[in-house]
């Protein structure tokens, strides 16, 4: 019996397709959809100042939110077609996995156990969190050593606790932790007086000052004493759409380290001689077509959004109200973490 | 009849993208009962055989500790040396199960449907030695001379780029192998010899003739060296990066190979959790649970590996640098196991 022709049609094709080596999960690829759609959705905290929050007039800012913005600026050649989709610190992994949202970008901790799960896959750390230190903006403590013998208000039972002993014993120093069961009496007990420091994750230390108002009153220490490493996430078994935003993330860092700058990056991609410079704007092509985007992808991210630097300082850095430094999200070479890899 | 031959026809035609053996390597390392490494073979620190023939080096001590892990011994290795043009080629048709080949992690050649990087276990950067006798003091000065290079590497290229920006001219001999280039270089063939720093230091400590010649004090790239993996198999890819992970964690909190059976008791958190104490991690990795301790117990923690291969405890004594934990002012930073 003779197969219709059209069957038979729709199978040459599909061997003609596996032939050129073009699978279905290529197909599939979360790049090919958002390029179709001509927009990017992005998964993100939506309450968490420095890192996604709307401002007074409904726009949205943030770390988290420039990576998305310089996601769509890759992809989409403009960094403005983003839908924001805020997501509960509980739904957000389903979220991604059921494809409400392109990516993740929602200051979530990369570990083992969720590097390991199939079904997601973090892309890049764009901010080095861990447990920090808060004092009063009038204290005389400089640096956490400062603190030794002093009372510091934590949680009980957390690995904070764990940290903060750790620290001090390694050194040698004596330090009076004062536990609390309950977060919002630990930041009444700090703001009180009771004790001289607080000590959480950098971006809950952030968040609560915020939200309370009180950020102008504290400072936050320069020691970082542990490894919360945040970043974005896409989907397992996407590896187009995960190299896309692991590169984003990667080339702001470059830009910066190459001293690329939003106001500077259209002249140098004109008159600059410098290879590095030629490979990342795209005056040498490659990596744009490793990606699967237009060779001036990172153009338009650093032209758009800028450099890492430029998206730090603006958001929790020098031009923001939260004024903190770089730590650990210097570049390493200023003795920060953040290491571009090359870019060719 | 004829559909059903079409239908056979067209599945045939299917795994053209991925090797047969993506996807399972991890079992395919279990069934055969050791793990094949492709490895330098001739780069002193990071993977060569000592006089007793037996494998040593920053590499070497990456591809036990992935057979600690995966099998439980970390003797269970097979090495492959193999060269810088052959490299990628031999871990995409199967060959091996992993390049440890103290090669640079780039774009180019871990995007599309290339290789993939596990992590970096090196950070590293291109040097040049010169003979002492040229009175050199910087690269600058290698205008108009020729330096020697090994084809199929990003020496090149970075060569030619820095030269090029400055508006400087360079003659360059290449060669297939390491060791040919270093033979040319002491012959006097060519002014220069241009590698990552750690490979230069340690070509010239074994040649004997650390008086004669120096390294120029300009780092011209970024080299941050790591293992990779094929493409398509996400759990052998986490299974090579988190053993690096685990190293660094087990230097940070201060477990040696000494001390680890003592750890077992511990009271930290990150401790029972890094040894299998606190089971979990062993579990989604596909490992038994005592993968870690496995390693720290049979090859030691970064810090031990590195003061062994190429720090103090070596010929070459390099300072920990780039390569220090991030707690003491290097890049070295696992995220957490947990």
């Amino acid at each position: 019996m003779r197969a219709p022709p059209r069957l038979l049609a729709s199978l040459a094709l599909a061997a003609g397709l596996l032939a050129l080596g073009v699978t279905s999960a290529s197909a599939d690829s979360t790049l090919d959809t958002v390029k179709k759609r001509g927009r990017l959705v992005c998964g993100v905290n939506g309450a968490l100042p420095g890192f996604s929050l709307r401002n007074a007039v409904g726009e949205w800012e943030g770390l988290d939110v420039d990576l998305c913005r310089a996601v769509a600026a890759a992809v989409l050649g403009v960094a403005t077609r983003v839908d924001f989709v805020p997501l509960p610190s509980d739904k957000r992994f389903d979220a991604l996995r059921a494809g409400t949202v392109d990516m993740m970008a929602r200051n979530t901790t990369v570990t083992l156990q969720r590097d390991a799960a199939s079904d997601i896959q973090f892309a890049a750390v764009n901010y080095y969190d861990g447990q920090a230190i808060v004092v009063p903006k009038d204290s005389a403590a400089r640096e956490l050593a400062d603190l030794r013998n002093g009372s510091i208000c934590l949680t009980r039972g957390s690995t904070h606790e764990l940290n903060l002993q750790n620290w001090f014993r390694v050194r040698r120093l004596s330090v009076r932790p004062l536990a609390f069961a309950d977060e919002g009496a630990m930041y009444d007990a700090f703001l009180n007086g009771e004790c001289v420091a607080v000590t959480q994750d950098a971006t809950a230390l952030i968040s609560t000052f915020v939200r309370r108002n009180k950020a102008a009153g504290v400072r936050m220490l320069p020691e970082v004493i542990s490894r919360e490493p945040l970043g974005p996430y896409v989907r397992g078994g996407d590896k187009a759409w995960l190299d896309v935003v692991r590169w984003t993330h990667n080339a702001m860092v470059e830009a910066e380290a190459l001293e690329l700058t939003q106001s500077n990056v259209d002249r140098e991609r004109r008159e600059s001689h410098d290879i590095l410079v030629r490979n990342l704007l795209g005056r040498a092509p490659g990596n744009g077509r490793a990606l699967g985007l237009d060779e001036s992808w990172a153009f338009n991210v650093i032209v758009q959004v800028g450099n890492y630097g430029e998206s730090f300082e603006r958001n929790l850095g020098s031009r923001s109200p939260l004024g903190l430094r770089r730590g650990a999200n210097a570049l390493w070479r200023d003795g920060g973490q953040m290491y571009p890899l090359p870019m060719r | 009849m004829r559909l059903i031959a079409i239908v056979l026809a067209a599945c045939v035609l299917l795994p053209v993208t991925q090797p047969a053996s993506a996807q399972a390597t991890l079992d395919a390392v279990r069934k055969r009962g050791s793990l094949s490494c492709g490895v330098n073979g001739a780069a002193p620190g990071f993977s060569m055989q000592n006089a007793a023939k037996q494998w040593e080096g920053l590499d070497v001590d990456l591809c036990r500790a992935i057979a600690a892990a995966t099998l439980g011994d970390a003797t269970k290795v097979t090495y492959t040396p193999l060269t810088a043009e052959r490299r990628f080629a031999a871990l995409e048709t199967g060959s091996i199960d992993v390049l440890a080949r103290n090669t640079t992690v780039s774009l180019q050649r871990s995007a599309g449907v290339h290789a993939r990087f596990a992590a970096i276990n090196y950070y590293d950067g291109q040097a040049f030695v010169v003979p002492k006798q040229l009175k050199l003091t910087r690269v600058s000065g290698l205008a108009d001379k020729t330096v020697c290079v090994t084809k199929g590497t990003t020496h090149e290229f970075n060569m030619a780029a820095w030269f090029t920006l400055r508006g400087f001219t360079i003659y360059t001999l290449n060669f297939d192998t390491q060791e040919q280039m270093y033979a040319a270089f002491f012959a006097g063939r060519c002014q220069a010899v241009t590698q990552d720093s750690t490979a230069l230091a340690a070509a010239i400590v074994q040649s004997g003739k650390v008086d004669d010649y120096m390294m120029l004090p300009d780092i011209i790239s970024k080299e941050p060296l790591g293992p990779y993996v094929r493409n398509g198999d996400s759990p052998w890819l986490d299974v090579v990066r988190w053993t690096h992970y685990a190293m660094l964690e087990a230097e940070e909190r201060e477990i040696t190979r000494n001390n680890v059976d003592g750890k077992l008791e511990a009271k930290d958190v990150n401790v029972q959790l890094l040894l299998g104490v606190r089971p979990g991690n062993g579990k989604i990795l596909g490992l038994d649970e005592k993968w870690a301790y496995n390693i720290v117990k049979q090859v030691g923690n970064y810090g031990e590996i590195f003061e062994r291969n190429v720090g103090g405890g070596s010929a070459l004594k390099f300072g920990r640098g780039v390569n220090a934990l991030w707690t003491r002012g290097g890049a070295m930073y696992a995220p957490p196991l947990r």
